[in-house]
């Protein structure tokens, strides 16, 4: 009950105050205009292309992280060298807040998509490979040991035992990850691109034309909403092994 | 071994210095921007637009987060309501951020404490919902209750949920304040990172990409530390 009814109510406290000019309909338009100006927008079929736009950088981004960033972690967590060799560097990385890079990428690559895609993989790449790494990490020993004394060697402890117990962080990481790619995608846009919904959030602001700011801006929120929420109920689906996929 | 490698291949003119600066000629400048205060002017701003931000952040956050714990009727309330508006980027709350408060300081304090205020009210809540009823059933049977119960049993049971969401926070207030100053500042080290580039001071960006990179260390494994002494009870719950 409350869970619909605190949401509705203060968007129709939004629309009373904007209508009765107690916030300004120049900054604060009521929830009634921006949904007709979103519905319009995506009549005129601008709005669609646009959403489309952020969504293949989305797409690109992740797959072009997760792709090195799963095997990776994997990897360091089964053979020591290899967790040696790099675990300095990613800790370093890490923390770094990934859209400081977007200069050097745009000095590298030129002010264009390959630019801004891969500054929202690499946020995305980093939040992976620490969770696919933690995941084998902290793997129950005795899971291994059992593996082990019924003959499990290679690739069959790996395919039985290491990836089913890893796969539940795997799936945390993939989903913070999408998460952090987005956000890097967004900012991205607002700042250098010229096109997605981040820009249009940023030209609409410019020109002040605010119904159509909020609209995108709703749709953002819509955007990030489905995606994690969609992959936490992929992730209750398929890993039922794994007592909470928890929230964030 | 990679700055020394790196130096190399500038040397031998693999790699192209214009977008490449040797390790050594960055720390030149980093020196030079060091001694004529540039850097320590633009990271001034920067650490006092995160701490203000980090302090609304958690201040507000905690308190919400552990009254979303306590009471049903308002979680249930404000979750929805919380899960629409927390996947926004915190930076495209810039343009409705400066429609409420004038321009400026405000403005990208606000902003940079958005995304952080919700993790942390995300974590905090979590956390109080984790504790077990048991424990706080004995509690009430000793006669703990009120103030009590909250001080003795409620919030030290969340303490490491609220710690994890600080930290995640604190790091997430970095990431923000650094592309709100790139949008939108004059100052601060975002700001410098962008002139930089726009006027392509190669060298200068480095210098300034090191300091952030920095200051995202100490900010996330200070904190880290800070947790290991002050709850040695509990693991990072972020890790599990």
């Amino acid at each position: 009950m409350t869970a619909v009814a605190v949401p509705l109510g203060l968007l129709a406290l939004w629309e009373v105050l904007a209508r009765l000019a107690v916030l300004s309909p120049r900054y604060f338009p009521p929830p009634s205009r921006v949904g007709a100006v979103l519905v319009e927008s995506f009549a005129e079929g601008d709005l669609g292309g646009e959403t489309l736009v952020t969504l293949t950088r989305l797409a690109l981004a992740f797959a072009l992280a997760t792709v090195p960033a799963v095997p990776l972690g994997l990897l360091m967590g089964m053979a020591r060298p290899v967790r040696a060799a790099m675990e300095p560097y990613i800790a370093v990385l890490f923390p770094v807040p990934k859209i400081a890079l977007l200069p050097f990428l745009l000095i590298l690559l030129g002010v264009g998509e390959p630019a801004f895609v891969l500054t929202g993989a690499i946020s995305a790449f980093f939040q992976i490979i620490i969770s696919t790494l933690a995941g084998v990490q902290t793997m129950d020993p005795r899971l291994l040991d059992v593996g082990r004394n019924y003959g499990a060697h290679g690739v069959r402890l790996f395919r039985t035992v290491i990836l089913p117990a890893a796969l539940p962080a795997i799936f945390t990481g993939l989903r913070l990850g999408l998460g952090l790619a987005l956000v890097t995608i967004v900012a991205v846009e607002f700042i250098a691109a010229k096109s997605g919904l981040g820009h249009l959030v940023y030209r609409h602001w410019q020109t002040l034309s605010t119904p159509q700011m909020y609209g995108a801006f709703a749709l953002v929120g819509a955007l990030g909403l489905l995606l994690t929420r969609g992959l936490r109920a992929v992730q209750a689906r398929t890993l039922v092994w794994q007592e909470d996929p928890g929230r964030l | 071994m990679l700055v020394l490698g790196w130096e190399a291949a500038v040397a031998a003119g693999l790699l192209r210095e214009a977008f490449f600066p040797r390790p050594s000629t960055v720390l030149v400048h980093a020196r030079r921007l060091i001694a004529d205060g540039t850097l320590l002017g633009h990271a001034g701003p920067t650490l006092v637009r995160i701490a203000w931000a980090f302090s609304l952040a958690a201040g507000l956050g905690v308190t919400v987060g552990l009254a979303m714990g306590l009471w049903r009727r308002l979680r249930e309330g404000l979750d929805p309501v919380f899960a629409v508006v927390y996947p926004i980027p915190s930076i495209l709350f810039l343009p409705l951020v400066s429609f409420v408060v004038p321009r400026g300081e405000a403005a990208l304090v606000l902003t940079t404490a958005v995304t952080s205020f919700f993790l942390i009210a995300f974590t905090t809540t979590e956390g109080v919902r984790q504790i077990d009823p048991l424990v706080v059933e004995a509690a009430r049977h000793y006669g703990a209750r009120g103030r009590r119960l909250f001080t003795a049993v409620l919030l030290p049971g969340a303490l490491p949920y609220i710690f994890t969401g600080l930290r995640l926070g604190l790091g997430y207030a970095l990431i923000v304040v650094v592309a709100v100053e790139i949008v939108n500042a004059s100052r601060g080290l975002g700001a410098l990172l962008w002139l930089s580039w726009q006027v392509l001071k190669v060298e200068d960006m480095y210098a300034t990409f090191f300091v952030i990179a920095a200051l995202g260390a100490v900010l996330s494994y200070g904190l880290a530390a800070l947790r290991t002494h002050l709850l040695p009870w509990a693991q990072d719950v972020a890790d599990r």
